[in-house]
C-alpha cells in the first residue's frame, strides 16, 4: 500500500522522538542494575558493565504484594472518580446549573491545595472514621488528585458536543439520565479514556498521601516499597531504581493497551461518519 | 478520640478471642520473633493490648533481627508489639501529627536533635515520669536529649563522623594518613593527591540539617560556637571548605551530596578522603579497596568533636498513664545490655553504655577508632541550645551553600547568617 | 449534586485548616496542643518582609512560564506528529506516557543523576563535544534551569495526552473540506485546527499553571532550592518552611501555600472570564 510506505519516515521520526524523551528512563534502568562502588564513576558507563543483579533479586522478593495493592487502589481510583466526576460534568456542560461557573471555579482552587496540607486535613478525618491504614481509604484520597481534572476536562470535552444531537434524543423522549448514558459517554469515548490514563498514573504514582494516610496498614501501594530502601543513613539506589523498573512495566502495559484501545474507538467512529 | 478507644477495646477483644483459640497450644510466650504477633498476642493477651512502635529504619521488614527484637521484647513485656518504620525526615511531623490528633505511638524512635523540639512541643514524657534507668548512659550522649533539666529518652546507639581514607591513593600521592594531625596537613595532602591526578575529598554540604551534621566537626574543631556563627574560628572552618572547592581538592558536587550520595563518590575508588558516618562501615567492605580511617583533625591538632548522630528512645505521652508500666518494660527491655549490642550491630552503631562499647571493641577491634569519636563526640542541641539548634542550623547551612557556590565570601555569608540566627532565637 | 458534597468533604476542611494555620501564631508546642493564639495577617506581613519572598516570587515567574510554553508547545506539536496514524503510532505514544509512571522520587533523582556535576552522563557528553563541563545543580546560575527543563519534561506527557483527545474529537471532515479549499498543511493548522482546539487548549494550560505553581517535589529533590536559593519558588519555600526543617514553622509555611493559592485564583477568574465572553459571543 502507498500509504503505509509514505508513512515510514514519521515511524522513524516517532521512534527518536520516543528514545529521546525515554533516555531518563533508560538511565534509570542502567542505575538499577549498577553497583555501588560505580553508582558516581566519572565518567559514568553507558551501560551496566559490571552489572549487578542485587537490586532485582531484593525487589521480586519483596515487591509482589505492594504491585498488587497499587494495581487495586490505581483500578478503585479509576471508578471513583469516572462515578463522581462524569454526571458533575454533564450537568455542568449540558444542563447550565446555577452556580456552575462557582463550581467550576472551586474545582480549579481545590487543585492547587499543596498534597502535604490535603493529608494532613485526611489524617484527622481518617483516624476518627477509623478508615486510617486501609486500601479504601487511600482510594478515596487518591481520587480527589483526579476529581476536579476529570470534572473540568469533561466539562471542556462534553460541551463540545453538537446541540442537535442532544435534542435528537430529547425529541425520542429521553431524560436527562438517559440522554447522558446512552448519548454523551459513548461520544466522550476519548475524553473518558483519557481522565481514567490520568486517574490511574496519579493514584500509582502517589507518595505524599500513601505516606501520610496508608504507612501503618497492613497493604501498602509499591512507592511505599521503596522505603525498603531508604534507610535512615543510607539509601540503596539500585533497588529504588529497580522498584520503579519493576513497577513501570505492569502500568505500561496496561497504558498501551489503553492507547489501543483510543485508536480503535477513533476509526470506529470514523467509519460510521 | 472517642472512637480511638474503642478502637483500641476492638482489639483486645480480638486478642481475646485469639487467645481462647490459641490458648491450648501457644502455652510459650518466650518463643521469640519468629512466631510473630499472633502468637505473641496469644500468648500474653492476659496482660494484653497492642502496643504501636515508630521507629526511623523503613529499610527493616519483619524478618529483620531488628523486628525480631521488638517483637520478642514486646512478648516479655506481655503485649504485643505493632512496629512502623517511617523515612526519618518524615517522622518528625508524622509524630507531631498524631500527637496532635491524640495518636502518638507508644515507643518513638526518633533522630537525637528532634527528641528536644518533641519534648519542647509537649509530646514526650521525662524519664523521671516513666521511670527509665539512664544511669549507664555517657552523659555526652545523653545531653541531646536533656532540656530544662530533664531527660526525654535514652538513645540506643550512637554514630558520629570520621574520614575513610583510601590506601592507594594515598600511597600513589605519597601521603601518610598518620601525618594527618591537622588542617594544614589536611589541606597539605589534598595537594598531593591532585598533584598525583586523583581527586582530594568528598563530603555533603547539602542545604539540609545533614549537611549542618558534616560541616559541625570542622566548624567545633576550629573552636567556633553555635552561638556565634561568624566568629573568626566559623569563618576559618567555611573558608577552608571553600578554599577546597576552589582549588579543586573538593568536587562541586558536594554543594548537593546527601551522605550517600558522598559515599558513592568516595566508593568509585577516585577520591583519597571521604567524610562519612559509622554506618557506612558494612559497606566500606564491599568497595574492594584497602580502606582506612582517621578522625577528624582539630583546626591545630587533636580531635575534633564531631556531632553525634543516632536516635533516641522515646515515650510519647497518652492519654492513659496505665500504660506506661509496660511501656517501660519494653523500653528497658530494648536499652538492655544484651540487647543494645545486638541492636548497635545491626545497624553498625557505637554503644551508648561503656559496657557495651567494651565489648563491641572486642568483637571488633575497627571500632575502637570510632569509639573514640563517640566519645569525644558532642550532642547538636547540647550546650543547653536545644530548640534553639535548629534556628541556628538552618542559617548555617545556607551561608555554606553561599560560600561554596561562589555566591558569597565565608565572613558575608556567615555574618548574614549569624543576624538570621540571632533573630530567630529571640 | 454528588460533586458538591464531595467537594465539601475533601477539599473545604483542609483548605480551611491551611486558612486557619496560616493567621495564627503556631509554635510546635501550639500545634500539638492546640491553642495557638490568633495573629490576623502577622505571618503574611513575615513573609512578605522575609529576604526570600522578591527571588523566591520571581523563580516562581519564570518556572512556571518557561515549564508551561514549552511543555505546550511541545506537546501539541507531538500530539499533530501523532494524530496521524502511522506504523507504531500508537505504542510509541503509549511509551511517551512511561515518565508519568514514576513516582516523582524516581524520576527527580534520576535528573539529578544525569545532571551530577562530577559523574553524571549530560557532562560527560558535553566534554565528548568539547564544551566544558556544567555544574547544572550546584551553580546559583544554573540551578533554575535545571530544575526547569526536568519539569518540562515531567509535564510534556500530560499535553500530548490531552491535546491529543482534543485533536481526536474534531471532526475529520472539517479537515477535508479546509483541503478540498486547497489550504496547505500549515494553514489547515492555523486557521482550523488550532481555533477548534481552543477550548481544550485553555484548560491544558490552565491546568497546567495550577500544577507547575503547586511543583515542589521535583525542585526539592534535586536541588532544595539552592543553591542560596537560587532555585527557591514559592512552592518549595513554603515546604521547607512548614516541613523541611527540624523545627516546623506551619504559620508562614502555610501563609505561603495561600498566597500560591490567590495566584491561581486571579488566573482562574481570568479564565472563566474568557470562558462567559465566548459563551456569550456564540
Amino acid at each position: 500500500m502507498r500509504a503505509t510506505r509514505r508513512t515510514w519516515w514519521r515511524t522513524g521520526l516517532g521512534v527518536v522522538f520516543t528514545a529521546f524523551m525515554l533516555f531518563p528512563v533508560y538511565w534509570m534502568i542502567n542505575v538499577s542494575f549498577t553497583r555501588d562502588q560505580d553508582m558516581r564513576k566519572s565518567p559514568p558507563y553507558w551501560f551496566p558493565v559490571h552489572g549487578t543483579l542485587e537490586g532485582y533479586r531484593a525487589v521480586l522478593e519483596q515487591q509482589g504484594p505492594y504491585l498488587a495493592t497499587s494495581l487495586v487502589v490505581g483500578l478503585g481510583t479509576v471508578a471513583l472518580t469516572l462515578v463522581i466526576a462524569a454526571p458533575a460534568a454533564y450537568s455542568l456542560a449540558k444542563l447550565r446549573p446555577r452556580g456552575g461557573g462557582v463550581l467550576s471555579f472551586v474545582l480549579l482552587i481545590a487543585q492547587m491545595i499543596p498534597g502535604v496540607i490535603m493529608a494532613m486535613g485526611f489524617y484527622a478525618i481518617y483516624l476518627s472514621t477509623g478508615v486510617l491504614n486501609t486500601v479504601p481509604g487511600l482510594i478515596v484520597a487518591d481520587s480527589t488528585l483526579a476529581v476536579p481534572f476529570a470534572v473540568l476536562i469533561f466539562t471542556a470535552f462534553m460541551s463540545g458536543i453538537p446541540e442537535e444531537l442532544m435534542q435528537a434524543a430529547r425529541v425520542d423522549g429521553a431524560g436527562a439520565v438517559r440522554t447522558f448514558w446512552s448519548v454523551v459517554l459513548p461520544v466522550s469515548r476519548n475524553s473518558v479514556i483519557t481522565v481514567s490514563l490520568f486517574a490511574f498514573l496519579w493514584a500509582w504514582s502517589d507518595f505524599v498521601f500513601a505516606s501520610t494516610l496508608d504507612q501503618g496498614g497492613g497493604r501498602q501501594p509499591i512507592t511505599l516499597g521503596i522505603y525498603h530502601y531508604i534507610g535512615n543513613n543510607n539509601q540503596q539506589w539500585n533497588a529504588i531504581m529497580a522498584t520503579a523498573v519493576v513497577a513501570s512495566i505492569p502500568a505500561t502495559v496496561l497504558l498501551v493497551i489503553a492507547q489501543r484501545y483510543v485508536a480503535a474507538g477513533v476509526t470506529a467512529g470514523a467509519v460510521k461518519d | 478520640m472517642d472512637s480511638l478507644d474503642r478502637g483500641r477495646r476492638a482489639a483486645g477483644l480480638g486478642l481475646a478471642a485469639l487467645a481462647i483459640a490459641g490458648g491450648l497450644t501457644a502455652c510459650s510466650g518466650s518463643s521469640g520473633g519468629d512466631g510473630g504477633a499472633a502468637s505473641a498476642g496469644a500468648g500474653q493477651a492476659a496482660g494484653g493490648g497492642t502496643y504501636t512502635i515508630w521507629d526511623p529504619y523503613p529499610q527493616f521488614d519483619d524478618s529483620s533481627d531488628w523486628v525480631k527484637l521488638l517483637t520478642q521484647c514486646g512478648t516479655q513485656a506481655g503485649v504485643t508489639v505493632k512496629r512502623t518504620g517511617y523515612d526519618t525526615t518524615d517522622l518528625t511531623n508524622k509524630a507531631l501529627l498524631a500527637a496532635q490528633q491524640g495518636n502518638s505511638p507508644d515507643v518513638l524512635i526518633v533522630d537525637n536533635p528532634v527528641v528536644s523540639t518533641l519534648a519542647e512541643a509537649g509530646v514526650l514524657t521525662s524519664t523521671d515520669e516513666t521511670k527509665i534507668d539512664t544511669s549507664a548512659v555517657s552523659p555526652n550522649l545523653l545531653a541531646a536529649g536533656q532540656l530544662g533539666g530533664k531527660t526525654y529518652g535514652i538513645p540506643i546507639g550512637a554514630n558520629t563522623l570520621a574520614l575513610y581514607y583510601n590506601k592507594e591513593v594515598l600511597k600513589k600521592a605519597g601521603v601518610d594518613a598518620d601525618g594527618i594531625k591537622d588542617w594544614a596537613s589536611l589541606t597539605a595532602a589534598l595537594e598531593k593527591v591532585k598533584a598525583a591526578g586523583k581527586k582530594g575529598i568528598t563530603f555533603s554540604a547539602i542545604g539540609t540539617e545533614e549537611g549542618s551534621f558534616q560541616f559541625l566537626p570542622w566548624f567545633w574543631g576550629s573552636g567556633a560556637n553555635l552561638t556565634k556563627l561568624d566568629s573568626p574560628q566559623g569563618v576559618a572552618a567555611l573558608s577552608l571548605w571553600t578554599d577546597w572547592v576552589k582549588k579543586g581538592y573538593a568536587p562541586t558536587s558536594v554543594i548537593n551530596n546527601t551522605q550517600t550520595t558522598s559515599w558513592q563518590e568516595f566508593a568509585t575508588g577516585d577520591f583519597a578522603f571521604g567524610e562519612n558516618g559509622t554506618w557506612q562501615l558494612a559497606n566500606a567492605k564491599k568497595t574492594g579497596f584497602d580502606y582506612g580511617i582517621i578522625p577528624i583533625p582539630g583546626k591545630d591538632g587533636g580531635t575534633a568533636p564531631a556531632p553525634t548522630g543516632g536516635e533516641f528512645v522515646t515515650i510519647p505521652v497518652q492519654k492513659d498513664a496505665a500504660r506506661y508500666v509496660a511501656t517501660q518494660k519494653l523500653v528497658t527491655c530494648l536499652a538492655s545490655t544484651g540487647n543494645s549490642l545486638t541492636t548497635d550491630t545491626t545497624l553498625s552503631y557505637i554503644a551508648p553504655t561503656e559496657e557495651v562499647q567494651t565489648k563491641q571493641v572486642e568483637q571488633n577491634a575497627e571500632l575502637k577508632v570510632w569509639v573514640e569519636a563517640v566519645k569525644a563526640a558532642k550532642g547538636r542541641t547540647s550546650d543547653n541550645l536545644g530548640t534553639k539548634y535548629p534556628k541556628i542550623s538552618e542559617p548555617m547551612w545556607k551561608a555554606m551553600q553561599a560560600a561554596l557556590s561562589g555566591s558569597q565570601p565565608p565572613q558575608e555569608a556567615l555574618t548574614a547568617a549569624q543576624a538570621t540566627a540571632a533573630s530567630a532565637v529571640q | 449534586m454528588p460533586v458538591v458534597v464531595y467537594l465539601l468533604a475533601f477539599y473545604v476542611y483542609p483548605l480551611y485548616r491551611n486558612v486557619d494555620l496560616s493567621l495564627r501564631n503556631y509554635t510546635v508546642r501550639s500545634f500539638v496542643q492546640g491553642d495557638a493564639p490568633f495573629t490576623g495577617f502577622a505571618n503574611y506581613a513575615k513573609v512578605f518582609a522575609d529576604a526570600t519572598f522578591g527571588p523566591a516570587l520571581w523563580h516562581t515567574i519564570v518556572f512556571t512560564v518557561v515549564s508551561l510554553a514549552f511543555q505546550f508547545s511541545i506537546g501539541l506539536a507531538l500530539a499533530v506528529f501523532f494524530s496521524r496514524n502511522f506504523r507504531l503510532s500508537t505504542t510509541l505514544r503509549a511509551l511517551f506516557l512511561v515518565p508519568w509512571l514514576l513516582p516523582l522520587i524516581v524520576s527527580s533523582s534520576t535528573w539529578s543523576w544525569m545532571l551530577n556535576s562530577e559523574s553524571g552522563v549530560v557532562n560527560a557528553v558535553l566534554a565528548a563535544l568539547g564544551i566544558d563541563p556544567v555544574n547544572w545543580l550546584t551553580s546559583p546560575d544554573w540551578s533554575l534551569w535545571s530544575v526547569t527543563i526536568a519539569n518540562i519534561w515531567i509535564g510534556i506527557p500530560f499535553n500530548l495526552v490531552v491535546l491529543y483527545s482534543g485533536l481526536q474529537a474534531i471532526p475529520s471532515h472539517i479537515h477535508e473540506a479546509a483541503a478540498l479549499d486547497g489550504a496547505s498543511g500549515w494553514q489547515r493548522f492555523w486557521r482550523v485546527t488550532f481555533p477548534l482546539l481552543r477550548p481544550v487548549s485553555a484548560i491544558t494550560l490552565l491546568l497546567g499553571l495550577v500544577y507547575t505553581l503547586k511543583v515542589f517535589d521535583i525542585i526539592w529533590i534535586m536541588t532544595k532550592g539552592g543553591p542560596s536559593d537560587a532555585s527557591t519558588t514559592l512552592a518549595t519555600w513554603s515546604y521547607r518552611l512548614g516541613f523541611g526543617n527540624l523545627l516546623p514553622s506551619f504559620g508562614p509555611g502555610a501563609a505561603v501555600g495561600n498566597l500560591l493559592i490567590v495566584i491561581a485564583l486571579v488566573f482562574g477568574l481570568v479564565y472563566i472570564r474568557a470562558q462567559r465572553r465566548q459563551g456569550a459571543a456564540a
